[in-house]
C-alpha cells in the first residue's frame, strides 16, 4: 500500500518542547512546532522573546536543556551534508573578517563536498561578484548580510531558516529577499524567517508563529492571526486588500504581556 | 502503512560525493592558507628561528676558548642541541600564538558558527583544522630545520664536527618538526578551551615562558626536574642525548610532550562537543 498523504508528512523543522535557560533564566519554554515546506513561515515576537536561541536550538549550535528539535525528522547533527539540507542565516556575522567573502564560501563547499563553481553561482545570485575577492570585514553591514545569504544557499537547501535578513539591507535588497523567500517557498522548500518588521511579515509570511519570552502565543496564517487579534470593530471596517496592514496591531495586541523590554 | 515523505524540490547542487574527513580537512587547509595571519606567524617563525640559530652558534663558537671545561664538553657532545634549540625555543612563539588565534579568532569573529553548522558533529572539524595546521606546521619547521643544521653546523665547525649523515643528528632534525606541530596543536588546544584569542595567547606564553622559571624555584631536584616536564622544557628532544645538564632523554622528552596534548586535546574536544556557541 503506499498511500502518502498530508498528515504523515516528516515537517521540515519540528520543536518538540524546547526549553532552554541559561543561569536560571528560561529563554525558550516548552516550545512545540512544526515548519511545513512549500511556505515561508514567519517567525515574531518582541525583542527577547527566544527567536534566535529557537533556531540556534534547531541549527545545534545549542543544547536544549529539554525536548528535541528535528530537520526531516533527524537532529541536525545527524545530517551528513547539513547545507543540503538546510542553509542558515544567523543575526550575527558567521565568518572570518580577515578572509575574502570566495574564500569563505569555498572553504564551506569544500566541507560539503559541493562543486567550487557553486561558489560563483551563489556569489552571483546574492550580487557580491564585484566584492567577492575583498577581506568581509571591510564589507557594509548589508554586503555582510548578502554574504550569509551567499552561504545560506550555498547547498542549495531543502529548508532555510533566516534570522532578520532584511536588516541592513536598502529598499532594493528588502524587495529582493521577500522575493526571494516567496519564489523558495514555491519551489517547494520550507522558509523559516525571523523579523521585527510587521509590514514586511504581512507581505511576504504565509504562517505565523508567535513566540513572547520563551512560549508560544500563536500558530496559524498570516490572514488567521489578523482575524483572531485585532480589535473586531477595526477588522471589519478594514477593507480586504489592507487588512495585512493590521498585523502590527494585532501583533502588539497579542504580545502586550510578554514584551519583556520596553520604553516607559 | 504509512509512508513518510518530504516535499520534492529540485535541488539543482547536489554534494559531488558523501563528504567525509578529506573533505574537512580541504576546508580547513582552505581557511588556514587564506588568513594573513597564517603567513605572517609562520614568515617570523623562520625567521626568528634561523636567527637565533646563527646567534647563539656564532656566540659559543666565539666564546669557545673562555668556557669552561664542562661547557666545553657540553658543546662537543651536544652540538646538534647547540644549532637546534635556541632557535626552537623561540620560533615556538610564534607558532603557538598562530595556534590559539587559528581557533580562537573563529569564536571572536562568529566564524565558528558556520564551521559547525557545515560540520554539527564538531569534532571531525576540530581533528581536520588540528591536521591540517599540525601538517604545514612540520613541513615549515623541516624547512627551517635543515638549513639551520648545516648553517650552525658551519659555524660550529673549529670546534665540533656535526655530520648529517650522523642518526643521531636526522632524528634531532625531525624532532625540531615534531616539537613545533605538537606546540603547535597544544596551542590549539587551548584556545579551543578558552575561545578568546587574548586570553588565550597569554596563557600559552604564561605556560611557555613563565611556568618553567617559576618551577626551577622550588628546592632541590624536584624543581629541576617539573621545569623540564614542561613543553617547553621538551626541546629537549631535539639534543643529542649526550649532554649532562639535561633532566629527560630525548625520547623522554617527547614522550612528556605528548602527554600534554594528550590531555589538554582530549578537554578540548570534549569542550567543543558539549558548550554551546
Amino acid at each position: 500500500m503506499t498511500t502518502t498523504v498530508a498528515n504523515h508528512r516528516v515537517p521540515a523543522v519540528e520543536a518538540r518542547g524546547l526549553t532552554k535557560s541559561y543561569g536560571g533564566k528560561t529563554v525558550v519554554n516548552d516550545l512545540t512546532f512544526s515548519v511545513q515546506a512549500g511556505r515561508v513561515t514567519g517567525f515574531l515576537g518582541p525583542n527577547g522573546a527566544g527567536k534566535s536561541t529557537t533556531m540556534r536550538l534547531l541549527l545545534g549550535l545549542e543544547r536544549p536543556d529539554s525536548g528535541e528539535a528535528l530537520i526531516e525528522g533527524r537532529p541536525y547533527a545527524e545530517l551528513s551534508a547539513p547545507l543540503s539540507h538546510v542553509g542558515a542565516l544567523l543575526e550575527a556575522k558567521a565568518f572570518h573578517q580577515g578572509r575574502s567573502a570566495r574564500n569563505h564560501l569555498l572553504a564551506l563547499a569544500q566541507s560539503q563536498a559541493l562543486p567550487a563553481r557553486r561558489v560563483d553561482e551563489v556569489l552571483d545570485i546574492v550580487g557580491l561578484n564585484d566584492a567577492a575577492e575583498q577581506r568581509a570585514g571591510g564589507y557594509s553591514l548589508g554586503m555582510s548580510q548578502r554574504l550569509g545569504l551567499a552561504a545560506a544557499l550555498l547547498g542549495d537547501p531543502r529548508i532555510v531558516l533566516l534570522d532578520e535578513p532584511v536588516n541592513g539591507l536598502d529598499p532594493e535588497g528588502i524587495l529582493w529577499i521577500r522575493n526571494l523567500m516567496k519564489k523558495l517557498a514555491a519551489q517547494g522548500r520550507a522558509v523559516l524567517v525571523s523579523s521585527h518588521l510587521m509590514n514586511e511579515m504581512a507581505v511576504t509570511a504565509d504562517h505565523l508563529l508567535v513566540i513572547g519570552q520563551g512560549r508560544l502565543l500563536a500558530d496559524c496564517t498570516t490572514a488567521e492571526f489578523i482575524e483572531r487579534h485585532t480589535d473586531p470593530e477595526v477588522y471589519a471596517a478594514t477593507p480586504a486588500v489592507a487588512r495585512p496592514a493590521l498585523l502590527e496591531e494585532a501583533f502588539m495586541r497579542l504580545t502586550a504581556n510578554a514584551v519583556q523590554y520596553a520604553a516607559r | 502503512m504509512t509512508t513518510a515523505t518530504i516535499a520534492r524540490v529540485e535541488q539543482s547542487v547536489r554534494p559531488t560525493h558523501r563528504p567525509g574527513f578529506t573533505d574537512l580537512m580541504r576546508s580547513e587547509w582552505t581557511k588556514l592558507k587564506t588568513l594573513r595571519s597564517t603567513w605572517w606567524s609562520l614568515g617570523m617563525m623562520i625567521f626568528v628561528s634561523l636567527g637565533f640559530t646563527i646567534a647563539a652558534c656564532a656566540v659559543y663558537t666565539h666564546e669557545f676558548p673562555t668556557l669552561d671545561a664542562a661547557t666545553q664538553t657540553q658543546f662537543r657532545q651536544d652540538t646538534i642541541g647547540l644549532i637546534l634549540q635556541p632557535g626552537a625555543q623561540f620560533a615556538q612563539l610564534a607558532v603557538c600564538v598562530l595556534g590559539v588565534l587559528l581557533i580562537a579568532s573563529e569564536y571572536s569573529t562568529g566564524m565558528i558558527r558556520a564551521t559547525m553548522l557545515a560540520a554539527p558533529r564538531r569534532t571531525p572539524a576540530l581533528l581536520a583544522k588540528a591536521a591540517t595546521f599540525a601538517g604545514l606546521v612540520f613541513v615549515v619547521a623541516e624547512l627551517v630545520a635543515i638549513p639551520s643544521f648545516f648553517i650552525g653546523s658551519a659555524i660550529t665547525s673549529a670546534h665540533a664536527t656535526t655530520s648529517i649523515t650522523d642518526l643521531t643528528n636526522v632524528r634531532a632534525i625531525l624532532a625540531f618538526g615534531v616539537y613545533m606541530s605538537v606546540m603547535g596543536l597544544i596551542a590549539l588546544a587551548i584556545g579551543t578551551l578558552l575561545r578568546h584569542p587574548a586570553a588565550g595567547i597569554s596563557l600559552v606564553l604564561a605556560l611557555q615562558f613563565v611556568v618553567p622559571g617559576v618551577l626551577t624555584l622550588i628546592p632541590g631536584s624536584i624543581g629541576k626536574h617539573l621545569s623540564a616536564a614542561t613543553p617547553s622544557g621538551a626541546s629537549v628532544m631535539m639534543s643529542s642525548g649526550h649532554n649532562a645538564s639535561n633532566v629527560y632523554s630525548p625520547a623522554m622528552a617527547l614522550l612528556i610532550l605528548l602527554a600534554w596534548l594528550a590531555v589538554l586535546g582530549a578537554a578540548a574536544l570534549t569542550s567543543i562537543k558539549k558548550r554551546d556557541v
